[in-house]
């Protein structure tokens, strides 16, 4: 019964997050300015304050939610531990070393016009080695100990590639500020461009996803039994575990290292509709597009400074603390 | 000739399987028994196709390689000897995973979830179960794939008396059916009731044939490292129905 709210409960609180990100801001607009500037009418700075700047951000936002969200679904169904989540696992450490080194190199190596299409490249590049490393580390059905403690080492291993290529770059500012941006993650002057080189192949991504939830179903209750009742597990594991890292890494490339949105939007829909996949999925996608979204917002609200990653890791550390606290 | 159901030859997992090969044919009750680390799991899931193995694997004559994984499922059923679920879905869900294979059509369901007393916690999350419960949900997923072979790796070893009965009269039923059942236990005495007892000692099968033959003193003592005597003694029965 509940559960049959849940779209429609999720799409309004997306359709709300969505409009008021494109109201709020510097310049404040009311809910029919943004509407008739979307439509092509109204002042000229509120249609480019609201065209140009305003929706590619929260397309873009609402995409990487979505894409989080999702990624955290399926590593959580693939490890068979609700605590799995790309930020976690180091994934998203790893699309951002990928994407960090293409923006300290680039430079050098002359092809900086073409880092917008090189960055996801190379962010996908580092997501896959990144979970290659923790499918190595943990195998599959891994205790949340041996998980967690992977990830702690793989994101100190990143983390440390990351800073190195900081430091190495600490003479050019502008390269500088670039990384420190995908360290931190954020939306800011996110342009039609980020849009195209994130959006469709997330949406795509997603559209993917969808058909295999039943199948997750009975991967997550086990591997073994999965197979027995009729899933072909090896393709699937395949089919999830690209997907999950390509989604991660696209979401990394177009708003830098945004953390827990995986673990805190499907663990908080579980509980309030059932862990069935096939819905939890859609679920997730909105979920996290509403949940970054509403965090982007808090960023321009108070403008003292906080990132979004910031935002969402102040939501989600306290989260995660009282998750690992709780009787299993 | 019928078919057997299920046909293994030159079986093996390395360290934990020699050279396997059996024969179980349709309408068969088969007792595996042997001590711990002998390779019950191991043959159990192997013969379900569940584990990488050497050697042929066929079911009903058909080898297991040429066997698509959703017709697997129709045909073959495996309850492994943990039962863990991590997600909190609903029993009745769990049980209805059983119909995966079959496009999710509930047939079923609701008499596996009866068979095994599951009813009354249909709606229960499946992580707030007790061990022999949860048991018991693995065992109605497994029964609601109506599949015809049916391999459960220690079903009763949590159960109480009275639920591990009604199991054992179950398995009965569906070999009384047509179906080929496979149970491992380490209740010897119950082993006497099933058709056919196989005995598996440190990877090797050593016993295949009907209990009285199979469970003698002399093999319990060499593989078990017991006594065995057979005496009168206390036979708890489910009350005639």
């Amino acid at each position: 019964m509940r559960a049959r709210l849940a779209i429609p409960i999720l799409a309004a609180l997306l359709a709300l997050a969505f409009l008021a990100s494109l109201a709020f801001g510097e310049l404040r607009l009311s809910f029919g300015q943004v509407v008739s500037a979307l439509v092509g009418g109204g002042d000229d700075i509120a249609r480019t304050v609201v065209r140009d700047f305003r929706l590619p951000r929260a397309l873009v936002g609402m995409a990487a939610g979505a894409a989080l969200g999702a990624s955290g679904v399926v590593m959580q169904a693939f490890f068979r531990n609700p605590l799995a989540s790309p930020g976690l696992l180091g994934v998203s450490s790893g699309g951002a070393l990928g994407a960090v080194a293409v923006l300290a190199m680039g430079p050098m190596l002359g092809f900086a016009s073409a880092t917008l299409w090189a960055l996801p490249v190379a962010s996908v590049l580092g997501a896959f080695g990144a979970t290659g490393a923790v499918l190595m580390l943990a195998q599959r059905g891994a205790g949340t100990e041996r998980l967690l403690l992977s990830g702690v080492a793989l994101n100190a291993l990143l983390g440390a590639g990351t800073s190195f290529l900081l430091t190495t770059t600490a003479g050019h500012f502008e390269v500088n500020a670039q990384i420190l941006f995908w360290l931190m993650g954020g939306l800011e002057s996110r342009s039609w461009e980020h849009v195209w080189m994130g959006v469709p192949a997330i949406l795509l991504g997603c559209f993917l996803l969808l058909p295999l939830g039943r199948a997750m179903d009975l991967l997550s209750l086990g591997e073994q039994s999965a197979q027995s009742l009729g899933v072909d597990v090896r393709r699937l594991r395949r089919q999830l575990i690209v997907l999950s890292t390509v989604l991660t890494a696209l979401a990394t490339a177009v708003g830098g290292i945004i953390g827990f949105v995986g673990l805190v939007v499907p663990h908080i829909l579980r509980l309030a509709f059932g862990p069935a996949h096939r819905r939890l999925l859609p679920h997730s996608m909105l979920g996290g597009a509403a949940f970054l979204l509403a965090c982007d917002l808090v960023t321009r609200t108070f403008p003292i400074g906080l990132r979004l990653g910031v935002v969402t890791a102040l939501v989600g550390g306290p989260f995660f603390l009282w998750l690992l606290r709780r009787p299993r | 000739m019928t078919l057997p159901a299920l046909h293994a030859a030159g079986l093996s997992v390395s360290g934990r399987l020699e050279a396997v090969s059996l024969d179980l044919g349709p309408g068969e009750l088969v007792a595996m028994v042997g001590p711990n680390g002998a390779g019950k799991s191991t043959l159990i899931q192997a013969m379900a196709g569940l584990l990488p193995a050497h050697g042929a694997i066929q079911w009903n004559g058909q080898s297991l390689s040429h066997i698509p994984a959703a017709e697997r499922g129709r045909r073959l059923a495996w309850v492994g000897q943990e039962a863990h679920f991590e997600f909190a879905f609903p029993v009745r869900e769990v049980v209805a995973q059983g119909r995966y294979a079959w496009g999710d059509d509930p047939t079923g369901v609701a008499e596996a979830l009866a068979e095994l007393d599951l009813t009354f916690l249909a709606d229960r999350p499946a992580t707030r179960l007790s061990g022999g419960e949860r048991h018991r949900v693995a065992l109605a997923r497994a029964l609601a794939t109506q599949a015809p072979i049916q391999l459960w790796d220690e079903p009763v070893a949590q159960l109480d008396v009275r639920h591990a009965l009604e199991v054992m009269r179950l398995a009965r039923r569906l070999a009384d059916g047509g179906g080929t059942v496979v149970v491992s236990l380490h209740d010897l005495r119950a082993a006497y009731r099933f058709d056919r007892v196989l005995v598996l000692d440190r990877g090797r099968l050593v016993g295949n044939g009907g209990p009285h033959e199979v469970l003698t003193a002399d093999l319990i003592r060499q593989v078990f490292r017991v006594e065995a005597t057979f005496v009168e003694s206390l036979v708890p029965e489910l009350p005639p129905v």
